[in-house]
Order: structure tokens, then C-alpha cells, then sequence
């Protein structure tokens, strides 16, 4: 791999529950994500696909090995600092979209931005309203998210991920709660937004036509990754 | 607005039913809290107010022997014992004492009382009653005596020397009025008349019900006292000061002084006790308050989880998630004290219009209450301080939530 590497994790183990019910959740992972690819992470449930993703999101913290931004090891940062590693380098999106329901789609795409204190209120609007636009829902700045369809709430995870401009792009089963048309529509999105504006995006995905069409498809299964496949070019 | 405060009031605005139950909590016991305060304070304020106007702040009464035992060497083998303080009845050379007292900052003003008891008769009916001998100049300038008659007029009294000022519940007892006369029986066992020059309300039973003013000189013959003034009563200008000065005249005029508070000591305290055992009820409301809060608040958190976890994995830290929650407990206390001071100035003002008919201890037609800034300070900081208790364990319940469990449980 000869592009810059935007996000890795070397030799990763996780054990997760206590004494009789501990599982060997990941078993020794190294993965390296570049700058403008998509990978995708296919495997059974329970392989830990899920637990790689949250450990490289800065989520949770592996029992050993470590995961690096770029060329940081974040091993040794404080909770403190990994959330803010998160907020300014990682956008996530989840299964469930988990959008506030107290607040409108554009106040969900701002919630991050206000936490980075970059912009003024003016500018997080107008950049919210930019990237609700670019998800089609320009027309749905003010609807609170509770209020929106499934797909929409979707719509509305993808651009409040990309609200700090992260270069990662971490998403858990993004389609896995969409029917097959806003499924594809959001992986379509995802995928411009990568090849785009160089972001890397790393997926979790059950979904074989999503997996085939990205850039990479790593396979797990116990906890390890049993295979790596490109399946395009990178640029 | 930090964005812990933005998300703190959207949560806060969404949840209407659980912020008007917090909210209430806090307006009612802020504003229970003050205006039962204000009540037992008034009682008290005005039982001092009453006590001092007619008594005043300090008294000099009987002259004491000095002791000269910290000067004596004891003899050997002896068992030195302090003997106790004897008192002559009296005050020896008021005019002295009172030049000399007037030079202190802190007096206002003083006058001598020649005090004594005698029985009194008007008509079919008698009473044994609490004679003042007094310098009608110096004792206006000295107490309430003006503003407390409520019949009569205080010149008629001034102007002649056989009239008199009674009190008005002995007045009630005496079936006397304006212009009767009054006997008075000398120790000899002879009758004494005085005209009613006016009748004075002090407010306080114990004095309305036996109190009669005569000029001092007058006193003095019908009592047949060789002294002038039996004691000394003083107006200061910081009533506070009445013990630290009490304590000065003591060692200056070898006479026994005390201060209007170690003079209603037992009154006072009683007053105290009654106010702290309605804080102590009235706070226990706001504790309430404040359990109900640490109700809304976890239930909020527990509602929140989803919430929560996707902050932190926006870049949210612990704190800001704490942060949150307290907010919602901070603005809660904010507005639930402002409501609380206002509605509790509105039912102190409608307390204070509500009449009764008190006739013993004091006399009023009204609650008395007292406008005290200090109480709305007190009641506020007691709820800020109920309210961060209740909402620090939510904050720190919500703070601790590992994000990756929730969301792996909504999986």
C-alpha cells in the first residue's frame, strides 16, 4: 500500500465480558486504512467486526496492541484527548443512526461542530444546511430527526459524520436498517464523499453488493482477519 | 452558550411534564421556606422592636459592691472562696451616671425610672400593677412611648403632675378611659388619685397589662423612695452593641447593667427555637424537592443513554456529559429560585393581610411578618445546594456510562 495511511491498528486483542462468559473478541487485528479507499469488514455475527470498529473509532481500548492516526499512536491518550481525537478526526455512523430526538436534522449535524468551537453559529448553520443538502434533504433543515423516515434519519447520520470534515469515515452496518434502494443510495453517497474529498471510509457490512463494491474487503471470522481482497484500484 | 448549556436546555424544554414537577418542587420550597420565615421572624422582630421601645436597649439598675478579692493575698491553710456579689437597690447619683453614659458614641439617649409596685383601684375594680416613675422629656426621647398611645395626649401627662399613662389592657381591666381617675395605694396605705392622661399600646401583654407612667418625682413620694431612679434605661444607636457596652458600664459604674438581649434571654429563645424547628420543616420540603429532581434526573439519564453514547462518540468528553446534567439541575434551581423568591414575597404580603385576633404574648390584628433579603439569599442557596446534590449523582451516573455498551446493546 503506497498511499498515506489515515488510520491502523497493529496486532489488536480484545476480551470482552468477565470470568466464565470472557471471549476472545479480536485476536491479534493489524488493518491499515489509506486516504481515499473504502474497505469493507464482512463476516458472520459475533466475529468481531463490531469491536474493531469501535476500538479504531477510539471507542473502546484494546487489551493489547494499539491503533495509530496517521503516523500518532493514541495508546497513551487520555479519555479526554481520545474524545477529542474523535470529534475532530472521526465521523461514526451507526446501524440505528442514533440522531437526538430533541433536536431538528440541521441541530443534529451541528451537535459536533459545536463541541469543536471552530465556526460561529452562522457558518455551523449554513455548513449543516450544505451537507443536508448534499444528502438531499435541503428540504428538511428544520424537521426534527424524530420526524424523519428511516432512510432519512440515515441521511442525516452520513452528514452529521462529515460535519468536522474527519478524515475517517467509521460506519457499523449503515445500510443494515434501510431498504435496498436508500441502501444503496447512502452507500453511493458514502463512497463520493471518499472518492471525492479523501476521506477513508472503514464499513462493517452484512451486505455483499456493498462489500463488493468497495475498495477493499477484509474477512473476519473468530476474531481474527482471515482474508484481505482489493477489488479496485486505488487512485 | 457552551454546548453542554444547548444541549442541557433542549433536554430540559423537551421534557415539559418532568421540568414543571422538578420546577415545582423548588418554587414551592423556596417560597414556603421564606415566607414562614418571614412570619416567626416577625413575630420575633416585633416582640424586640416592642420590648426595646418601651423598655430600652440597655438598663443600669442596682448599684454593686466592687469585690476586692483578686487584690487580697490568702492566708495560709486557708480555702480562699469568692464571695458572692451584693447589690444596694438603687441607682446612687443617676445624674452622674447619665452625663457620663451620654458621652459614649453608641447613646443615643437616657432616662431615669423609678420603678415600683403598687395596687391600683378604679371603681369596683383593682389590680396590682407595675408603676413607672418617669421624666416625660427624657422618656420620649428615650423610648416608643409617643407612637405607642393610642388614646389621650402625652402633653396632658407632661403638664400635670397627677396625671397619668396607663396601659391599655390594664385600662381594659380597670374599665378606665381617657379622663377617669385612678388610685394608686402608697406603702402608708393611703390612696393616691391620678387622672387618665392617655392610654399607650406597647404591643407586648406583659407590659400593656400592668403598666402605669407617673411623673418620677410623684413616684418617688407615693413609693417613698429615698432614691431618685431605680434604674437607668437606654437608646442606642446599634442595638447589637447592647451587651459589649452593657459590660463596659458594669466595670465603669459599678452598677448592674444588661442588655435587652440577656434581659429577654428566655423569650428569645423561644423565638429562636420556633424559627429554626419551621427551617428545619420547610427544608426538609426542599430536600423533597430535591429527591424529586434526583428522580427526573436519573430517569433522564436512563432516557438519554442513546444520547448520551453518541455524544462521547462524537468527541463529547465525561465532563461535558456531566456538564449536561447539571445544567439541567443548575437551571432548574435558577428559575425554580426566582419563581420561589417572588411567589414567596407574594404570600408573605398576603399573610400579612390576613387578620387575627392576638391578645396574649403580643397584640396585633395582623400576621406580622418581616421583610428580610437574607431569607430569599438563605432559601435560594439552600435549594442550589439540594438541587446540585440531587443532580451531581445522575451527572456522574451519565458521565461513567461506557458508550460502547449501549451501543452494542441497541444492536
Amino acid at each position: 500500500m503506497s498511499a498515506q495511511v489515515s488510520l491502523s491498528c497493529d496486532r489488536i486483542e480484545r476480551y470482552l465480558g468477565e470470568e466464565e462468559e470472557r471471549v476472545h473478541a479480536l485476536r491479534g487485528v493489524s488493518l491499515e486504512i489509506e486516504i481515499g479507499s473504502v474497505h469493507a469488514i464482512v463476516g458472520p455475527s459475533g466475529c468481531g467486526k463490531s469491536s474493531l470498529l469501535y476500538i479504531l473509532g477510539l471507542l473502546d481500548t484494546p487489551n493489547a496492541g494499539h491503533v495509530s492516526i496517521e503516523t500518532e499512536t493514541v495508546s497513551h491518550l487520555t479519555d479526554d484527548e481520545l474524545a477529542q481525537k474523535r470529534n475532530k478526526f472521526i465521523g461514526f455512523i451507526f446501524q440505528f443512526h442514533f440522531l437526538m430526538e430533541d433536536f431538528t436534522a440541521q441541530e443534529n449535524v451541528m451537535i459536533p461542530m459545536r463541541k469543536l468551537g471552530e465556526l460561529s453559529d452562522a457558518r455551523m448553520r449554513d455548513r449543516a444546511a450544505e451537507l443536508l443538502d448534499g444528502v438531499g434533504l435541503g428540504d428538511k433543515l428544520r424537521r426534527p430527526s424524530r420526524h424523519l423516515s428511516g432512510g432519512e434519519q440515515q441521511r442525516v447520520a452520513i452528514a452529521r459524520a462529515l460535519a468536522n470534515d474527519p478524515r475517517v469515515i467509521l460506519a457499523d452496518e449503515p445500510t443494515g436498517n434501510l431498504d435496498t434502494a436508500n441502501s444503496e443510495r447512502a452507500f453511493e453517497l458514502l463512497q463520493n464523499l471518499v472518492h471525492e474529498r479523501g476521506k477513508a471510509l472503514l464499513l462493517a457490512t452484512h451486505n455483499p453488493a456493498i462489500a463488493e463494491a468497495c475498495d477493499w474487503i477484509h474477512e473476519m471470522k473468530d476474531g481474527r482477519i482471515i482474508d484481505s481482497q482489493v477489488r479496485n484500484r486505488l487512485s | 452558550m457552551t454546548p453542554p448549556l444547548y444541549i442541557a436546555l433542549r433536554f430540559l424544554t423537551h421534557r415539559k411534564r418532568a421540568l414543571l414537577l422538578s420546577l415545582s418542587g423548588v418554587v414551592f420550597g423556596v417560597a414556603i421556606f421564606i415566607c414562614t420565615q418571614a412570619q416567626t421572624q416577625g413575630l420575633s422582630r416585633y416582640f424586640i422592636e416592642s420590648n426595646i421601645g418601651s423598655n430600652g436597649a440597655l438598663v443600669i439598675r442596682s448599684r454593686f459592691r466592687p469585690r476586692y478579692e483578686p487584690l487580697m493575698v490568702a492566708a495560709k491553710n486557708s480555702k480562699a472562696s469568692t464571695s458572692r456579689r451584693l447589690y444596694f437597690e438603687g441607682i446612687t447619683n443617676p445624674n452622674e451616671i447619665m452625663r457620663v453614659s451620654r458621652q459614649f458614641p453608641d447613646v443615643i439617649s437616657c432616662s431615669p425610672v423609678l420603678r415600683g409596685t403598687v395596687s391600683a383601684r378604679a371603681g369596683f375594680e383593682n389590680a396590682t400593677v407595675d408603676l413607672y416613675g418617669i421624666d416625660a422629656a427624657l422618656h420620649a426621647r428615650t423610648t416608643d412611648i409617643l407612637r405607642q398611645l393610642i388614646e389621650g395626649s402625652f402633653d396632658d401627662f407632661r403638664n400635670n403632675t397627677s396625671a397619668i399613662i396607663i396601659g391599655s389592657r390594664l385600662a381594659e381591666l380597670l374599665q378606665t378611659s381617657v379622663g377617669d381617675t385612678v388610685q394608686l395605694l402608697a406603702p402608708n396605705g393611703e390612696y393616691w388619685r391620678f387622672s387618665v392622661a392617655a392610654i399607650a399600646r406597647a404591643g407586648i401583654g406583659s407590659i400593656d397589662s400592668t403598666r402605669i407612667y407617673s411623673h418620677a418625682k410623684v413616684a418617688q413620694a407615693l413609693l417613698q423612695q429615698p432614691s431618685g431612679a431605680s434604674m437607668i434605661i437606654y437608646k442606642l444607636r446599634e442595638r447589637n452593641r447592647a451587651p459589649m457596652l452593657a459590660s463596659r458600664f458594669e466595670t465603669l459604674f459599678q452598677h448592674n447593667a444588661l442588655s435587652w438581649q440577656e434581659r429577654e434571654e428566655s423569650t428569645l429563645q423561644l423565638f429562636l427555637t420556633l424559627r429554626m424547628s419551621v427551617a428545619i420543616t420547610v427544608s426538609l420540603i426542599i430536600l423533597l424537592a430535591g429527591f424529586g429532581i434526583f428522580n427526573v434526573l436519573t430517569m433522564s439519564v436512563l432516557a438519554k443513554i442513546k444520547e448520551i453514547a453518541i455524544l462521547r462518540s462524537m468527541g463529547y468528553r465525561r465532563k461535558d456529559i456531566s456538564a449536561i446534567f447539571l445544567w439541567q439541575g443548575a437551571l432548574i434551581a435558577a428559575a425554580g429560585s426566582i419563581v420561589g423568591c417572588l411567589l414567596g414575597a407574594l404570600m408573605t404580603w398576603g399573610v400579612s393581610h390576613i387578620p387575627i385576633h392576638l391578645r396574649g404574648l403580643l397584640y396585633t390584628n395582623y400576621f406580622l411578618v418581616t421583610w428580610d433579603w437574607r431569607h430569599y439569599v438563605f432559601a435560594t442557596l439552600l435549594a442550589i445546594l439540594a438541587v446540585f446534590i440531587a443532580s451531581y449523582v445522575p451527572a456522574r451516573r451519565a458521565a461513567e456510562l461506557p458508550p460502547v455498551v449501549t451501543i452494542r446493546g441497541s444492536r
